[in-house]
């Protein structure tokens, strides 16, 4: 079906509405109800656009509710739609309090990007404005101001429609209405700081977010969730190239959509770990800090001296890493194993997979065999030498095993941050997830890209570069 | 034995009293600088800036002492003690003031040494002291020292012998060479009937002529070529640094002392006291002293005035103008004395 | 082009030295007359309200800062002079600075966070002054920056009767 937008002839999809037309073609529509994952309810107005059909005259209508038809005229920038538009926005500003200065929304708030783009800068009305609630609790994630809040209801309609357990409804008539939940129960589930997101003012915020930095501070590289084995793409946000302060879904038709679950994004608390350190090996004293080669030199001298190697990778190793471990378990000439923990009770029917291995196809088309902590740990008690390599290998395995062991196997951790436990010999510092680059491969065979938002600490190196550096050591000896 | 100690005790004095003077002279440069330029000067050390130049000694001791790479390092070392000793031993022969006291029937009078080329020697160890400036900056190893050495032996070729010529009318006067006999002879009397009898009103032309040169042998502006900070950075002294940069300018304000008090005894009576032969001799002292501070001020005035000369200036200055006027009055003065 | 003729000098003026003379007689009249120097530590610079020195937080009354920490004095800083972190409080006005930082050694003093600032919590103060030891002694935080209101109410003065000049320009 071809219609005109803006006087260009464009193709469109005829099961979506206008405003997806537009969208779809880079003409702007403003829209706060809309949400091209939820049903459009045409609540806000704020996407009125002027539209010719055959010899009717020019009218403005609701983009989000209507259907595009064949020959359709659309001028989004008509002086018209912009009249609309400003009283739209005018009503809606009536009683939004100005404390932008605040608002943990402001700098992606559409309110306020609208706005400057009309240019309304005073009201008409002479009423005073209604007070709601400003700092209501939703449960332990979210924050709920009512007054800040436009009632375009995309947060009821996710749960309504995404979720499938609605929790949230409006409340009230006329100028009294408000968002509520039902009861005023908290909110529950695991999808919640999605509403975050769908809000576009700054009325639902996240707690763990709130006030933490100002949105235009952020530092934003696209990347891939590593929680479970879905894979969801994600931004992970970074203030002044420190600590990672929020990771929000990023669209991806294939895996998560909109969407991520709270796992994924609350793990921006478990992305800043404390106490990284380059390199430790076993002195007199425990272990103690020293020169990544020197701890590299240790690591080889062992794989010489020794016979029974075990390495066991974690399934948070890229599919490159992956590749070099391969050759690394090849010299060793022992079997390349990758640790699979049992599924989580996290498991759910909308994005989650309860299985906390976000490159487990990866590894497996590589040829790594899954192994559970069980096993692992079995294989570890008759073990000379054990390397355990990647990413969060001494969580999945558990603490306290790994204390358990005995002193004469001599155990080679490289993790992001590793425990005292005395079987360990030496531990090297890696890189994580949101300081490395590389490939992870989700359940269902997409491609997930993670990337690096910020630099490594210093001293802390890459953990290719580190198997790169046993390689070498090890053909020198062959 | 007593002369001997008397001889030490007024050597002891009179150095003192010099270098401390020197002192004050830096002090006062500042000062009169500042208040030509509408400033205040030092005014944070001591009781009107008075301890400045201490300040200054304390800073200059704690510099780093440097010898530039490819110098000669003794004569580096030795030129600042040349210039600074040269202007030091000149000031034995200027007379101070008249008798002290009588021991043992000897007379004391208030200078070191009463020699009879007094004149002579003045200028022969005043001249020393050019040869620090020229070793200091031939030995630097840097250009800017050496042109501001390689000028000021040209200068003090050019204006060497003026001054020497202007002296030399004075004591064809005065018929002796002794600076003491050549104040005693301006103490009595009076010039025209109603002015001190003093060379200066007998010999003006000198008078300017020997002034002018003064400040060029003193390397003080606007003749201060050996310097010349807008050219040649900072002249003979660019690379010195420390207590060796320190003695430099000691020997150049002892230079300047000594000159002004030349001046004094040649052209306005030395330690005598206008009008008052009798005068005790702390008077004539305190009458030298005053007219060697005007002269010092002198220095210190036309400095903040008048901008350096053109090299080339200097030169046709001095030979095609100072030469032939102070040959000329020699030649009135010898007319004048024959007669 | 212009030919500027050379004076001819008169007789006086070729002899030089009733010249030289004439000129040690302005320098000897300079000396007397009154020093502009200005004892700088003693006698202060005099401050006007447009006197721009370095930035100061405002505090209300009840010894609250007005500063929300919204970040737009951070941004609009051209020297990346300020860091701003901020955090809940219970009070109406929800937010605070947790850290409030100016780096003096970057401060160019140019007033862009003053213009910026949406609550009329930071003020070009008067006080110009900067001297320690440490870089890290010049970077100031809340404790060192904050002022009350009323210390700063000159500037905050004159800055409102400007812009209240503007606003009335600019609406005729």
């Amino acid at each position: 079906m071809k219609i005109t937008v803006n006087g260009r002839e464009v193709e469109v999809d005829p099961s979506k509405p206008l405003i997806a037309a537009c969208h779809d073609n880079e003409v702007d529509v403003p829209n706060y109800c809309y949400h091209p994952g939820l049903t459009p309810v045409g609540s806000c107005r704020i996407c009125q656009v002027e539209v010719q059909e055959g010899e009717r005259p020019p009218r403005v209508v609701a983009a989000c509710r209507t259907p595009v038809s064949e020959g359709m005229i659309v001028d989004t920038n008509s002086e018209a739609a912009h009249e609309t538009r400003r009283e739209c926005l005018e009503f809606l500003l009536k009683d939004h309090p100005l404390d932008c200065p605040i608002c943990d929304k402001a700098g992606e708030c559409t309110l306020q990007d609208y706005t400057y783009a009309e240019g309304q800068s005073s009201g008409q009305s002479s009423e005073p404005r209604q007070n709601f609630e400003k700092r209501k609790s939703l449960g332990d994630k979210i924050v709920l101001d009512q007054e800040r809040c436009i009632l375009c209801s995309r947060c009821v309609r996710f749960f309504e429609e995404v979720t499938e357990k609605p929790q949230l409804t409006v409340a009230g008539l006329g100028s009294r209405s408000r968002i509520e939940t039902f009861g005023d129960r908290d909110l529950t589930g695991n999808y919640q700081g999605n509403i975050t997101d769908l809000c576009p003012v700054g009325a639902l915020t996240l707690k763990n977010f709130r006030f933490k930095a100002r949105v235009w501070n952020l530092v934003k590289k696209g990347s891939t969730c590593g929680e479970c084995s879905r894979g969801c793409s994600v931004s992970v946000e970074v203030l002044r190239q420190g600590e990672v302060k929020r990771i929000r879904p990023r669209y991806n038709e294939q895996v998560n959509r909109w969407w991520i679950c709270d796992t994924g994004r609350f793990s921006s608390d478990r992305a800043n770990p404390e106490g990284r350190v380059p390199a430790l090996l076993r002195g007199y004293s425990g272990l103690e800090a020293c020169e990544v080669e020197d701890a590299l030199d240790s690591v080889t001298s062992a794989y010489r001296a020794h016979d029974g190697h075990l390495l066991v990778v974690s399934p948070w190793v890229t599919v490159e890493e992956g590749e070099a471990l391969l050759e690394l378990a090849a010299s060793l000439k022992t079997e390349p194993i990758f640790l699979s923990p049992t599924p989580s009770e996290l498991k759910d029917d909308l994005l989650h997979t309860g299985d906390p291995c976000p490159n487990r196809r990866g590894l497996m088309d590589l040829g790594f065999i899954p192994k559970s902590p069980e096993e692992v740990r079995e294989l570890l008690s008759t073990a000379e030498t054990a390397t355990l390599f990647g990413e969060r290998i001494v969580e999945l395995i558990g603490p306290e095993p790994l204390d358990e062991l005995p002193t004469s196997l001599r155990l080679f951790l490289f993790d992001v941050s590793g425990i005292d436990a005395p079987a360990i010999a030496v531990h090297c510092g890696i890189a994580s997830w949101v300081e490395r680059g590389g490939t992870w491969v989700n359940i269902d065979g997409h491609v997930g890209r993670i990337q690096a938002t910020r630099p490594a600490p210093a001293g802390v190196r890459q953990p290719l570069s580190l198997i790169e550096g046993l390689l070498a050591a090890q053909e020198a000896v062959q | 034995m007593t002369v001997l100690l008397a001889t030490f005790i007024k050597a002891v004095v009179i150095f003192g009293a010099l270098v401390s003077a020197a002192g004050l002279a830096t002090l006062a440069e500042r000062k009169v600088s500042a208040w030509i330029q509408h400033r205040l000067g030092p005014n944070r050390v001591g009781p009107f800036g008075a301890l400045q130049p201490l300040a200054d000694g304390v800073k200059f001791i704690f510099k780093e002492e440097f010898v530039p790479e490819g110098a000669t390092r003794w004569l580096f070392i030795l030129a600042p003690a040349i210039s600074a000793m040269a202007a030091m031993m000149s000031v034995a022969v200027i007379p101070f003031g008249g008798l002290v006291t009588e021991i043992d029937g000897t007379e004391i009078y208030f200078s070191i040494a009463d020699l009879d080329i007094g004149a002579l020697w003045v200028v022969a160890i005043g001249g020393l002291g050019i040869y620090g400036v020229i070793l200091g900056g031939w030995a630097s190893n840097s250009k800017y020292s050496l042109y501001g050495g390689l000028r000021a032996s040209a200068q003090m070729i050019s204006y060497e012998l003026p001054l020497i010529l202007s002296i030399l009318a004075v004591v064809a006067m005065s018929d002796t060479l002794n600076l003491r006999e050549i104040v005693n002879i301006q103490t009595s009397g009076t010039a025209f009937g109603f002015l001190p009898n003093w060379n200066i009103f007998y010999q003006p032309l000198a008078f300017v002529l020997f002034v002018v040169c003064t400040f060029a042998e003193t390397n003080r502006h606007p003749f201060d070529f050996a310097e010349c900070e807008s050219e040649l950075v900072g002249g003979f002294h660019t690379e010195y640094s420390s207590m060796k940069f320190a003695l430099f300018f000691l020997g150049e304000y002892c230079a300047m002392i000594v000159m002004a008090s030349l001046t004094v005894t040649l052209f306005l009576g030395g330690f005598s006291v206008p009008y008052w032969e009798e005068a005790p001799w702390y008077l004539g002292v305190a009458a030298f002293v005053a007219k060697t501070a005007f002269f010092m001020f002198l220095f210190l005035w036309v400095r903040w005035t008048l901008p350096r000369f053109r090299y080339d200036q200097l030169m046709n200055l001095g030979w095609k103008v100072f030469l032939p006027l102070s040959l000329l009055n020699i030649l009135l003065t010898g007319l004048a004395v024959s007669l | 082009m212009v030919i500027v003729k050379r004076k001819e000098l008169t007789l006086a003026e070729r002899l030089y030295i009733p010249e030289v003379l004439r000129g040690l007689r302005i320098t000897l009249g300079k000396m007397f007359q009154p020093k502009s120097t200005r004892q700088y530590p003693e006698e202060p610079i005099p401050s006007t309200e447009v006197t721009r020195g370095q930035p100061r937080l405002a505090e209300n009354e009840d010894g609250t800062l007005r500063c929300v920490s919204c970040g737009m004095c951070e941004i609009a800083c051209p020297a990346y002079a300020i860091t701003i972190d901020g955090h809940e409080i219970d009070r109406p006005i929800e937010r605070e600075p947790e850290r409030f930082e100016i780096d003096f050694l970057r401060c160019i003093l140019c007033g862009f966070c003053e213009e910026a600032c949406p609550k009329e919590a930071i003020w070009m103060s008067d006080e110009l002054e900067l001297a320690d030891t440490t870089r890290k002694g010049l970077i100031y935080g809340i404790e060192k920056l904050k002022r009350p209101a009323s210390a700063l109410q000159k500037r905050i003065d004159y800055v409102k009767r400007i812009n209240d000049r503007w606003r009335t320009f600019s609406s005729t």
